[in-house]
């Protein structure tokens, strides 16, 4: 009875006559040893502690599975939660709603800005469909979207699958993608089709292994051909850009040609027409006067003709250097003929126009 | 000895409970052994019961697990070596066999290892390099996946999938495919500067044929203006001067003597002339 007494006779005896405090403590330390009651209070302590571990508190961006002895039981909401402390339940908090992300193909050593990288060549450097060599940096930034998958199905050596098990499965997927497509594809208008099949291929091996995590985004950072031929490949984007000049300088020369040409082509048709004009209103003007010079003419032929005649006579030799031979002396011989500077001006020895 | 009593049994209760009562987690299934002997297996997680003492508990994932094999070269069909680095993903669905056939993880990575890099050696030997690379890696992945399934089925493991994470040239060649590379840009280079130089020739002969069909074309045109002009000039003058032609050619005549016998024009004329006719002797004339 002595074992049970102790916890007993505090009570009852406060039940009967309530003692004053020096008496009780007076008789606790007569009656019980202080050792034994201690041990007592240290037990409740600890109870009490280790009940109120059971609480704990979800953050609003937070999630949290319950496991009773190992079973998944539920998920705890956001605010203060409580559950039955070790070894009975067990309890996980993610901090689901943030999007994480990984390196691929270099590592940021200090965030920036400048931000500092260290480069991973293993990682980086793959081969094209067309068996050339290229250097891709990827950010892969994913969330979890199933707890309880990301928490229980799938084994990683750095404990959850956004570990080894992402970088594996996001390696296999941009390095087969990169795989069926071509150096030149990938460098210039391809960009877009590698983040969008990298994205869908990893999501897809990240279902398959029941990871529970959701890529939100596939972004490439530095596509670009490995350090010994990228003057190679500088040169050739220069040799489009040369070619596009030589195009250009060949329009220019052909826009400069053909507006000319066609200027001088509408110039020769003006001045053809102008010909045409003159050449057909010179016609008529002479016709006309022609006409009627020739209904005065009809009215009185003979004088007008002997007028007209004399008048151009009386003009004409107004202004020539004359030499009137007569018939006696130009009969026997020609005495002028040396004064005349051959060939120039025709002697004109005529009796027609006065002889009609 | 009775204040004892309390602590010894509570004490008692505990260890019965320990080695009667055991845990299995979400991530776990264990195998019941008696001796050393199986008894069963439990792959429902949660708190379970054996027999203390003489039964033992040996916890086995039931996660999908990861295989990495490291990388290695293979010699494809065009006997060209392919450096290729796989992995695979599995679970183990039946621990007895597991526990009977491989026993535990490293174990079943090293069998993992022979069968897989067999049967990817057997699959590679059959492609071409350039397959192997582009559109011949998803076949080969699940044609190896298939193989090694069949293959671990009997060690009581599920093979999820085989996945070629990386397929590399061999290191030593790097240089050569640098080369490679080089000469492949340097054609590109040039065929680009060609095209521009073809296309510029193109556009100035282009130009130029256009530029000289335009002038003909022009030229072409104003003959025929000209042409029309001429005629029908030439219909207005016979029109008009058909009329009396002789008196045509007298005016014209006269014209042309006007036009033509300009100050110091030397002129020798006969005293005979009808001009002339009243020169020496005024009686004589004509009307």
């Amino acid at each position: 009875m002595a074992f049970n007494d102790p916890g007993q006779s505090p009570w009852n005896k406060r039940g009967n006559v309530p003692p004053g405090i020096d008496e009780f403590l007076d008789q606790l330390k007569q009656k019980f040893s202080f050792k034994f009651f201690n041990i007592w209070l240290l037990l409740a302590v600890v109870v009490v502690a280790w009940g109120l571990s059971g609480i704990f508190i979800v953050n609003p961006d937070e999630m949290a599975v319950l496991r009773r002895f190992g079973k998944m039981t539920g998920m705890a909401n956001p605010g203060i939660n409580y559950r039955i402390p070790w070894p009975v339940d067990e309890v996980d908090v993610v901090k689901v709603a943030r999007i994480r992300s990984m390196e691929l193909g270099f590592r940021t050593v200090q965030e920036g800005p400048p931000a500092r990288v260290r480069l991973f060549p293993v990682e980086s450097l793959m081969i094209t469909g067309d068996e050339n060599l290229v250097n891709i940096q990827v950010v892969v930034q994913y969330r979890i979207n199933d707890l309880p998958n990301y928490l229980f199905k799938v084994w990683d050596p750095q404990g959850n699958p956004e570990g080894r098990t992402l970088r594996d499965a996001a390696e296999t997927a941009l390095r087969g993608v990169v795989g069926s497509m071509t150096v030149d594809n990938i460098l210039t208008i391809g960009r877009a089709q590698v983040q969008n099949q990298t994205k869908e291929h990893l999501q897809q091996l990240m279902d398959l292994y029941k990871t529970g995590i959701l890529i939100t985004e596939v972004k490439l950072q530095a596509v670009e051909p490995p350090e010994p031929v990228q003057a190679s490949f500088k040169d050739v984007v220069s040799a489009k850009e040369d070619r596009e000049r030589i195009i250009n300088e060949a329009r220019a020369y052909q826009e400069d040609l053909l507006p000319k040409a066609r200027g001088e082509a509408e110039q020769m048709l003006r001045a053809a027409e102008a010909y045409k004009e003159n050449k057909i209103r010179e016609a008529q003007g002479d016709s006309e006067r022609f006409l009627s010079m020739l209904v005065e003419y009809r009215a009185a032929k003979t004088v007008t003709r002997r007028r007209l005649y004399l008048e151009t006579m009386s003009e004409v030799l107004s202004k020539v250097d004359k030499t009137v031979i007569s018939s006696q002396v130009g009969g026997k011989t020609l005495p002028l003929l040396p004064l005349l500077e051959g060939g120039k001006s025709n002697p004109l020895t005529t009796g027609q126009g006065g002889n009609q | 000895m009775k204040k004892f009593i309390i602590p010894v049994f509570l004490g008692i209760i505990v260890f019965l409970a320990a080695s009667t009562l055991f845990k299995v987690d979400e991530t776990e299934q264990v195998l019941i052994t008696q001796f050393g002997k199986f008894v069963r297996s439990v792959r429902e997680p949660g708190l379970h019961v054996k027999l203390p003492f003489i039964q033992d508990v040996i916890r086995y994932e039931k996660r999908l697990l990861r295989y990495d094999a490291s990388p290695a070269e293979f010699l494809t069909r065009d006997k060209k070596t392919l450096v290729v680095d796989t992995y695979a993903r599995y679970r183990i669905v039946d621990p007895l066999i597991f526990f009977q056939t491989l026993l535990d993880v490293p174990r079943a990575h090293a069998r993992l290892d022979a069968i897989i890099s067999s049967s990817m050696r057997e699959a590679v030997a059959t492609h071409d390099q350039s397959d192997i690379i582009t559109e011949k890696r998803e076949p080969i992945m699940e044609e190896v996946a298939a193989d090694t399934r069949t293959q671990s089925s009997e060690f009581g493991i599920e093979i999820l999938d085989v996945r070629i994470k990386r397929t590399d040239l061999p290191r030593e060649i790097a240089e050569s495919i640098f080369a490679r590379m080089r000469a492949e840009r340097e054609r590109i280079s040039k065929r680009y500067r060609s095209e521009g130089a073809e296309e510029q020739l193109k556009i100035k002969a282009q130009t130029d044929k256009e530029r000289a069909i335009i002038i003909a074309e022009a030229k072409r045109q104003s003959q025929v203006l000209r042409g029309v002009g001429d005629g029908d000039a030439i219909k207005i003058y016979a029109k008009a001067l058909g009329q009396d032609p002789e008196f045509y050619s007298f005016v014209k005549s006269l014209q042309i003597y006007r036009d033509s016998l300009k100050e110091g024009t030397k002129v020798v004329l006969s005293a005979d002339s009808s001009l002339f006719q009243y020169l020496e002797n005024p009686k004589v004339g004509k009307p």
